[in-house]
C-alpha cells in the first residue's frame, strides 16, 4: 500500500512543513532564507490568486447575488475554495450536547487567503493570565520575548495602524506600521458616542498595505481602496502567504511544495525521533512516506493535534506524555450588535469602501475595573466596527410596498451601524478534541471528535458586551435591531470565529504542556509545532499576528539547531 | 488611560435604561398576536407545494472567474408573470429607477427559489405557496387570478400583506410577502440600476491614501454631532 515517494524524493530535504498558511508560510520563508531545504505538504489543492481571484465582478454576476451557501459559506466569490465548514469525505464528530464548527480550508495558503486581517499585538497580561486572575496557565514567555518578533512581522507582512496607548495594548515602535486610513462617518460617529461614555476607540492594526511594498520576487501594492478583501487580493495589498511568503521562499530554490498531500501521521524511528511523515495523495489515494531531519507541524490547530494523536504508539499519540494534547481548546467568543441610526438616514454619499474592513476599533478598556472585582467575567473583549453604504439590513426596512419602500431603502442605506464582539475564552475541562474511536475519513485516517462548552465567564462577557454596545447605540438615538434573547443564544458556536487555539499548549513544565516556547515538543525533539495549537491562552486579540511572530521565532531557533548539528 | 467608577456607572446606567422592547416595527417578526383582520375573508394557506426536483449546487470549488447558475428554474410562465407584476408593485418605477419586475429581478427570484440550498428551499416553499394563496384569495374576492385583478384590487391585497400586526390568519401570507419583498430588495439593489438609485459610490479603485469623507459628508456629520450634543472625536481632526 505504501509507495515510495514521487520524483522529488531523490532530493533530500531538511525539514518537512505540514501546512502552508500563516505558520507554514512563515516557517518556509524563514527556514529557506537560512539555507534550509524545505518540503511543504499542503492538504488542499494548489491555488494561484492571480489566476483565480475575481476581484472586480459585482455580486450580481454571481449565483444568488453572491449570497453564502453551504458550498461557499462566505459568498460565491470568497477566496476559500474546496474547503470550509464541511469537507467532502472528511467528517468530524462531536460529543453529545456540543456544537463545534471546524473550518478547514483545503488550499495553498490556507486561511490567509480569507481572513479578518485584524492584527493586534498581545499584551503583557495576555501572556501571564494565570498570574493576573488565577485562571488557566501562564505562557512560558512574556511580551518582551515576543515584542522583537512582532516588530519584524509587522514590517514583513505590512500592517497599517496607529498608536493605542492603553493598558495591555502595546504600541509598535516607530517604523513598524504603515499609516492607517482615515475613518469613515459611521466610525467617527461611533467614536464620538463611545468616547462620551468613556469607551476608547483607536485605529485598528490591519494587515493591508497602505504603502507599496517593493520586492524583487513578490512586489505588493498599496491598497487601492476597493474590492472585498475576502475574495483575495491580486495586487497583494492584503497579506496572504500565496502572494508573499510562499513565492519568496520558492525563489530561494530551497522550497518544494506538494499540494493535495494529506498527512496522516508523523513517522518515528529508533531513537524516538521523527524520521518524516506519511501522507495520502488526495488525487490517487496512494500513501507515501517522506523523510527529513525535522518535522514542522503548521496544519492548523485541529489538524496539527489530530496528526499527533494519530501518530506514535496506538491510542496514546505522539508527544503526549503530559496528556494535554487535545485539551485546552478555545475559540474567541463572538456576537454582533446593530442599530439603525436615524441621524445617519439620507446622509451625503461618498466612497466608503476604504481598505476593506474596519478602519478603527474598540479595544478592551476595563482592566482596572476587572482588577477591582467589578466585572462578573475574567479577561477581555473588543469590538470591531462596521456600517457603510449599501443595501440596508432587512430589519432596518419598514414593512411597506411601493414608492415608500424605495424611499426607505435610500434613507436607510448607510444608516445601520454594527459592533461585533470578539472575546477571550478561558480553557475549561469540558472543551477539547480527541480521536473518535470509530469514525474515519475517506483516507482511512481517524477523525477528530470535539467537545465544546462556554463557561459563565464567556456568557457574562457577551452580556456585558451587549450592554456596552447598546449604550453606544442608545447615545446615538439608535433603534436597536438585535433580537431580545439570552446571551447564550446570541453567542456564536464554538469554532465559528475560526480562532481555535491551545490544544498542544506551550509551557515551562513538560508535565503540564506539550511544547516549549519554541514549539518543540517535549517528547520528540525534532517535531516542532508552529500554529495556534501551541497557544497557552487565547486572548481576545485576533491570533494571526502572534502565530506569525511565534513561527518566526521558532523557525529561527530550528534553523540554528539544524546548522549546529543538534538534529544530525 | 483609565476610567473612573462614575464613568463606568454612567454608561451602564444608560444601557440598563434601554428597553429592548423599544425596537422599531421594522425588526418585528410576524406576530401571532391578534392583529386587525383584513377587509376580506382570508382563504387557507396552501397545504403543500410541488416537490423540488433533484438539482446540484455549484459545488465548493466553482470557477470564480466564470460564474454560472447550474440548477434548473422553477417558475411557470404565469407564475413568473405574477412575480414580475409583484416586482413592479413592490419596487415600482419612479424618477430614479425602473420597476423591479421590468428590470428582470423576477429572474433572480426564480434562480433563488430554485437553488438546492436549505435557505433557498425554505424560501421556495414560502414563495410558491404564497403565489398559490394570492391566486386563491383573488379568485374568492373577484373571480380571477391575482394577475387578472385591477390595480386597486391588487393594491388591497398588498396592503393586507404589509400590515404592521397581522391577524392570525394572515401570519403566513405576511411572512411570504416579507420574504418576497426582501428578496426583491436584494435582487434589485445589487444591480447597477439599484446601486445608482441608492446613490451608491464605490467599487472603483482609488490610488493613494483613502480620501475619507467629502466636505459635504463632514458638514453633515458635524451637524449630526451637534444635534446629539457630542464632541468631535480627536481622530477626525488628524
Amino acid at each position: 500500500m505504501t509507495k515510495a515517494a514521487p520524483k522529488f524524493a531523490d532530493t533530500p530535504v531538511d525539514v518537512i512543513i505540514v501546512g502552508s498558511g500563516a505558520a507554514g508560510g512563515m516557517a518556509a520563508y524563514t527556514l529557506t532564507k537560512a539555507g534550509v531545504r524545505c518540503l511543504i505538504l499542503e492538504a488542499g489543492r494548489d491555488y494561484d490568486p492571480q489566476a483565480e481571484v475575481n476581484m472586480f465582478a459585482p455580486e450580481s454576476d454571481a449565483p444568488l447575488r453572491g449570497t453564502g451557501t453551504a458550498d461557499k459559506p462566505f459568498g460565491y466569490f470568497d477566496a476559500t475554495v474546496d474547503g470550509g465548514w464541511q469537507v467532502e469525505g472528511e467528517p468530524y464528530t462531536m460529543t453529545e450536547g456540543s456544537d463545534f464548527r471546524w473550518w478547514r480550508p483545503r488550499m495553498l495558503g490556507g486561511r490567509t487567503n480569507h481572513w479578518g486581517r485584524h492584527v493586534p499585538r498581545f499584551g503583557a497580561y495576555d501572556f501571564k493570565p494565570f498570574s493576573r486572575d488565577g485562571l488557566g496557565v501562564d505562557w512560558p514567555i512574556g511580551y518582551d520575548d515576543v515584542a522583537p518578533f512582532y516588530d519584524r512581522v509587522e514590517r514583513m507582512i505590512g500592517v497599517n495602524g496607529g498608536p493605542i496607548g492603553l493598558e495591555n495594548h502595546p504600541d509598535s515602535p516607530a517604523g513598524c506600521l504603515m499609516p492607517p486610513p482615515k475613518p469613515r462617518v459611521p466610525e467617527l460617529l461611533i467614536t464620538a458616542a463611545a468616547e462620551s461614555l468613556g469607551i476608547p476607540v483607536r485605529a485598528a492594526h490591519t494587515a493591508v498595505l497602505t504603502r507599496d511594498m517593493p520586492d524583487k520576487v513578490a512586489p505588493r501594492s498599496a491598497c487601492f481602496n476597493a474590492t472585498p478583501c475576502t475574495r483575495g487580493c491580486t495586487i497583494g495589498a492584503m497579506f496572504q502567504t500565496t502572494t508573499s511568503l510562499l513565492p519568496m521562499a520558492k525563489a530561494t530554490g530551497k522550497l518544494r511544495v506538494v499540494t493535495d498531500a494529506m498527512v496522516s501521521r508523523v513517522v518515528t524511528g529508533a531513537r524516538g525521533r521523527a524520521t518524516g511523515v506519511e501522507y495520502v495523495d488526495r488525487k490517487t489515494g496512494q500513501r507515501h512516506q517522506v523523510t527529513a531531519r525535522a518535522v514542522v507541524l503548521a496544519a492548523g490547530t485541529g489538524e496539527t493535534t489530530r496528526l499527533l494523536l494519530n501518530s506514535g504508539e496506538a491510542g496514546r499519540g505522539l508527544a503526549n506524555s503530559s496528556g494535554q494534547l487535545g485539551r485546552n481548546l478555545t475559540d474567541s467568543t463572538g456576537a454582533s450588535f446593530r442599530a439603525f441610526i436615524p441621524g445617519l438616514a439620507g446622509r451625503p454619499r461618498y466612497n466608503e469602501d476604504g481598505i476593506g474592513g474596519q478602519h478603527i476599533y474598540i479595544p478592551f478598556w476595563l482592566y482596572e475595573q476587572q482588577k477591582r472585582g467589578e466585572l462578573d467575567f475574567a479577561r477581555g473583549y473588543h469590538f470591531e466596527i462596521g456600517g457603510r453604504f449599501g443595501i440596508p439590513a432587512e430589519a432596518a426596512l419598514p414593512r411597506v410596498w411601493g414608492k415608500g419602500l424605495k424611499q426607505a431603502v435610500r434613507n436607510a442605506s448607510g444608516a445601520t451601524i454594527n459592533l461585533t464582539l470578539r472575546g477571550e475564552m478561558i480553557p475549561n475541562k469540558d472543551t477539547f478534541c480527541e480521536i473518535d474511536p470509530t469514525v474515519k475519513d475517506k483516507f482511512g485516517i481517524p477523525v477528530l471528535r470535539f467537545a465544546f462548552r462556554w463557561s459563565k465567564h464567556e456568557v457574562n462577557q457577551v452580556a456585558h458586551g451587549r450592554r456596552a454596545a447598546h449604550s453606544v447605540f442608545k447615545r446615538l438615538n439608535g433603534t436597536i435591531l438585535d433580537p431580545d434573547l439570552p446571551p447564550e443564544q446570541i453567542m456564536t458556536a464554538g469554532g465559528e470565529i475560526i480562532h481555535e487555539l491551545g490544544t498542544a499548549r506551550m509551557g515551562a513544565d513538560p508535565k503540564s504542556s506539550v511544547v516549549d516556547s519554541y514549539g518543540q515538543t517535549w517528547d520528540v525533539d525534532n517535531v516542532v509545532l508552529m500554529d495556534g495549537a501551541t497557544f497557552a491562552s487565547g486572548p481576545h486579540k485576533n491570533p494571526t499576528l502572534t502565530i506569525l511572530a511565534l513561527a518566526l521565532r521558532a523557525s529561527e531557533r530550528l534553523a540554528t539547531r539544524l546548522s549546529s548539528g543538534a538534529l544530525a | 488611560m483609565t476610567f473612573t467608577r462614575r464613568t463606568t456607572l454612567q454608561w451602564f446606567a444608560t444601557a440598563t435604561a434601554l428597553s429592548l422592547a423599544n425596537r422599531g416595527v421594522a425588526a418585528a417578526a410576524v406576530s401571532q398576536a391578534a392583529g386587525a383582520a383584513p377587509p376580506f375573508k382570508v382563504v387557507d394557506w396552501p397545504a403543500s407545494v410541488a416537490p423540488m426536483l433533484a438539482a446540484k449546487g455549484y459545488g465548493r470549488d466553482p470557477d470564480l472567474t466564470a460564474p454560472k447558475v447550474p440548477w434548473p428554474l422553477t417558475l411557470t410562465k404565469p407564475q413568473r408573470a405574477t412575480i414580475d407584476m409583484l416586482g413592479d408593485m413592490i419596487l415600482p418605477a419612479d424618477g430614479a429607477s425602473p420597476g423591479a419586475g421590468t428590470l428582470g429581478v423576477g429572474a433572480f427570484i426564480d434562480e433563488w427559489i430554485s437553488a438546492p440550498y436549505s435557505q433557498q428551499q425554505e424560501d421556495r416553499v414560502k414563495i410558491l405557496a404564497g403565489l398559490a394563496w394570492l391566486d386563491a384569495q383573488s379568485r374568492v374576492l373577484h373571480g380571477g387570478d391575482f394577475a387578472a385583478g385591477t390595480a386597486a384590487q391588487r393594491a388591497t391585497l398588498l396592503d393586507a400583506l404589509t400590515v404592521e400586526t397581522p391577524s392570525a390568519a394572515m401570519a403566513q401570507p405576511v411572512a411570504f410577502m416579507d420574504r418576497l419583498r426582501n428578496l426583491f430588495v436584494l435582487g434589485f439593489y445589487s444591480l447597477p440600476e439599484g446601486k445608482a438609485d441608492m446613490g451608491y459610490i464605490g467599487d472603483q479603485p482609488t490610488e493613494g491614501p483613502y480620501p475619507g469623507p467629502t466636505p459635504e459628508a463632514q458638514a453633515h456629520f458635524a451637524a449630526l454631532l451637534a444635534s446629539l450634543k457630542l464632541s468631535m472625536p480627536s481622530s477626525s481632526r488628524a
